[in-house]
């Protein structure tokens, strides 16, 4: 069941056939509807803007209630970025793009190393849950010495600051067997993702915008 | 002037985001001040949001101005954003057509033609990688033939034709997959990359609050 | 030219069309093959399964309109068992482009199918800008960052975020992303604020999310379209993402096709040319 109307149903895979159409070339319609979708994404931005941030952020807590008037200086600070437009002022975006990367970065040395490193480094010098519960010990030790392995020759790979000979050499080595695993495993997925977005495309041609000639 | 000005600010910023890791975000004066910079992070990096809108429509103004060609399709680009943009900031009290919520034109446009152009767009990746597969994926090498047999296997192990055929050699075949490839194999080099990219992020981090590090401010 | 040098020059509009073909197949003739579940999608399953009932649980909609063939199933295919546990939802999205108005479309749907009311049994956020600020500002208080609904509308005359002001009030999060939000999610909301959480991600992110279910980060996965479908299966509500199984095996056939016979043509032609002798 389609929540949408023959019309809508129409023009959505005239939208769709319009993009697909570059598969076989460049062509006017398809220049046409991607001018369409530029724009309403452009256009798109500044309702969300408008609404969740001017009027939710800045505007309506300062009509209900007059002590939030100090919520002007974060709204100004966010204006000043527009300054980047122009050569002469765009230095003055400097301050709240300072205060955004400044409080982001705030954010990222904790989560960074206590979210991430401190957790990936414990569990991988500990015997690993092998998927589907598992309690045959050769697993747990075969998986587990494949982790604690993999995670160390991976980070040997990646470090430069030695010259790769003798073990680290050996070690890189390894490590470069382990990434090309890995991103064939990745590759794998990845195919399966862009092909999963071409189904749900046919899908909608075939069941919802075909399906509704039938009924 | 500025430059010390936005390299304080993010040595504040960051060095009160980061303390205040250690206390009670409720209770704690710092933790409420914490609190208050990011609500006014969000803000100020909101408002950077429509700097894109700007960008596009002036670029595309330009165009049509200095009647460049394809003028025509930067016509349509303007028209489509004000099409979209102007009904969502009048007031939903003057009709339902207005604002952002269902009902509006802003949801139309974007649930009938935005969301199926873009998943569209993404879904032509299809075509160009299998193109790519069959162009460029070579066992050229030890690494390649490695990165090509593990795609190919887990390829098959991700679809239940896949699953069924890896089945009629071991029952537990897909399994394997799984457990060996996927958490073994995979989530070592995964863990490797996270691990490392967090301690470059951190660092990263590091020299941006203490001034080392000001490429965000750009040149001048 | 040797037909091998014919097969490696072939017009890739070709390929296009082998493709289009093997995902329009399906569709007309289904082969409905059975969906085997892994170990990453009961652990979504399980967890939502032993929420107490009632439990608040945050949704998020963090991808956009791209990947919706990926996601949406995934999003829907949690509604039902959180909606069909009584769980009081809110949604949210770290996405500006399409996830508020996808958040909203997806689970107005929904809640109407199970008679939820807006307000109290679910309430979509929205979205604000910096996800990195708005995952850690939560922590303090959701009111200081969404002062409103998606709506617009104040959040203190809604009554389920009369009770719900920060991550002490949420007993689980239900991630469903398709970029890098997945991750801060982990190392920023489970890490610091201890959130228990599951993620469906899209398969181009999947791999990487293995690192988290060993650790023990995520409760469970579900990775791209076969997760979603092991997972509907799961909750009993077969939708799009099984019935794009059938498409999905085709195609992944015909790309394995290609490569074996991508690689077959570069081996036989530099055998024929003399190289590697």
């Amino acid at each position: 069941m389609t929540p949408f109307s023959p019309i809508e149903l129409w023009l959505m895979a005239f939208v769709t056939l319009a993009i697909f159409s570059f598969l076989y070339k460049d062509n006017p319609v398809y220049r046409l509807v991607e001018s369409i979708f530029a724009g309403l994404s452009a256009g798109y931005y500044f309702g969300l803007v408008w609404d969740t941030v001017l009027m939710q952020q800045v505007v309506d807590p300062i009509k209900t209630d007059s002590s939030n008037l100090y919520l002007i200086i974060p709204a100004l600070l966010g204006i000043l970025l527009f300054s980047r437009l122009t050569q002469k002022w765009s230095y003055l975006s400097r301050v709240p793009l300072a205060f955004v990367i400044g409080s982001t970065s705030g954010i990222f040395i904790t989560s960074r190393l206590q979210g991430l490193v401190l957790p990936q480094i414990r569990t991988t010098f500990m015997p690993q849950n092998v998927p589907g519960g598992s309690t045959d010990p050769w697993m747990i030790v075969v998986l587990s010495t494949i982790v604690v392995v993999g995670v160390i020759a991976t980070l040997v790979y990646f470090y430069f600051s030695h010259e790769h000979k003798g073990v680290i050499g050996w070690t890189a080595r390894l490590g470069i067997w382990f990434i090309m695993i890995s991103f064939g495993a990745h590759f794998g997925y990845t195919v399966m993702g862009r092909v999963s977005l071409l189904i749900g495309r046919v899908q909608f041609l075939v069941e919802d915008w075909i399906g509704s000639f039938t009924g | 002037m500025r430059k010390t000005v936005p390299v304080v600010t993010a040595f504040v910023t960051g060095v009160i985001v980061t303390i205040s890791f250690f206390f009670n975000e409720h209770t704690t004066l710092i933790g409420k001040v914490q609190g208050g910079i990011l609500q006014w992070v969000t803000i100020i990096f909101g408002l950077a949001l429509a700097l894109g809108m700007v960008s596009i429509t002036r670029v595309n103004f330009n165009k049509i101005k200095r009647k460049q060609e394809g003028w025509f399709y930067s016509v349509l680009v303007i028209v489509s954003v004000f099409v979209m943009a102007i009904p969502s900031a009048l007031p939903v009290s003057w009709s339902p057509m207005f604002g952002r919520n269902e009902g509006s034109l802003y949801y139309w446009l974007w649930t009938r033609i935005s969301e199926p152009m873009m998943a569209t767009m993404f879904a032509m990746l299809a075509f160009y990688i299998a193109s790519a597969a069959y162009r460029a994926f070579r066992a050229r090498s030890t690494e390649s033939t490695l990165l090509l047999l593990t795609a190919v296997i887990v390829m098959l192990s991700r679809i239940p034709m896949g699953e069924w055929f890896l089945r009629l050699f071991n029952e537990s075949l897909p399994d394997w997959v799984n457990i060996y490839i996927m958490n073994g194999f995979n989530l070592s080099v995964q863990r490797g990359i996270i691990v490392g990219a967090a301690l470059g992020a951190a660092s990263m981090s590091l020299r941006i609050i203490l001034g080392i590090e000001r490429t965000y401010m750009g040149k001048g | 030219m040797n037909v091998w040098e014919r097969l490696a020059a072939i017009d890739r509009r070709w390929i296009y069309l082998a493709c289009g073909i093997a995902v329009l197949m399906p569709f007309i003739i289904p082969v409905s093959l059975p969906v085997y579940t892994t170990p990453e999608v009961q652990g979504v399953y399980d967890a939502v399964k032993n929420l107490p009932d009632s439990s608040v649980v945050m949704l998020t909609y963090d991808y956009y309109p791209s990947t919706l063939a990926e996601t949406e199933p995934m999003s829907r295919a949690a509604l039902h068992h959180l909606f069909s546990k009584d769980c009081k939802i809110v949604t949210i999205s770290n996405i500006p482009l399409g996830g508020p108005t996808i958040a909203e479309r997806v689970t107005r749907e929904l809640a109407a199918q199970y008679g939820k009311e807006y307000g109290t049994d679910y309430v979509n956020l929205g979205y604000k800008a910096n996800y990195v600020a708005v995952m850690k500002g939560l922590g303090s208080s959701i009111r200081s960052i969404f002062p409103a609904d998606n709506s617009g509308t104040p959040l203190g005359q809604l009554p389920l975020m009369q009770e719900v002001d920060s991550y002490e009030d949420i007993d689980f999060i239900f991630i469903v992303a398709d970029n890098a939000t997945a991750d801060y999610w982990v190392s920023i909301v489970n890490a610091q604020y201890g959130v228990p959480m599951c993620c469906g991600a899209t398969a181009v992110m999947a791999p990487k999310m293995y690192a988290f279910m060993g650790s023990g980060q995520l409760k469970g996965l579900l990775g791209g379209m076969k997760g979603a479908a092991e997972y509907e299966q799961l909750i009993g509500h077969k939708d799009r993402a099984v019935r794009g199984m059938d498409a999905q095996s085709l195609i992944h056939l015909l790309i394995i096709g290609l490569v074996v016979l991508g690689n077959l043509g570069y081996f036989m032609g530099r055998r024929e040319k003399g190289i590697g002798r």
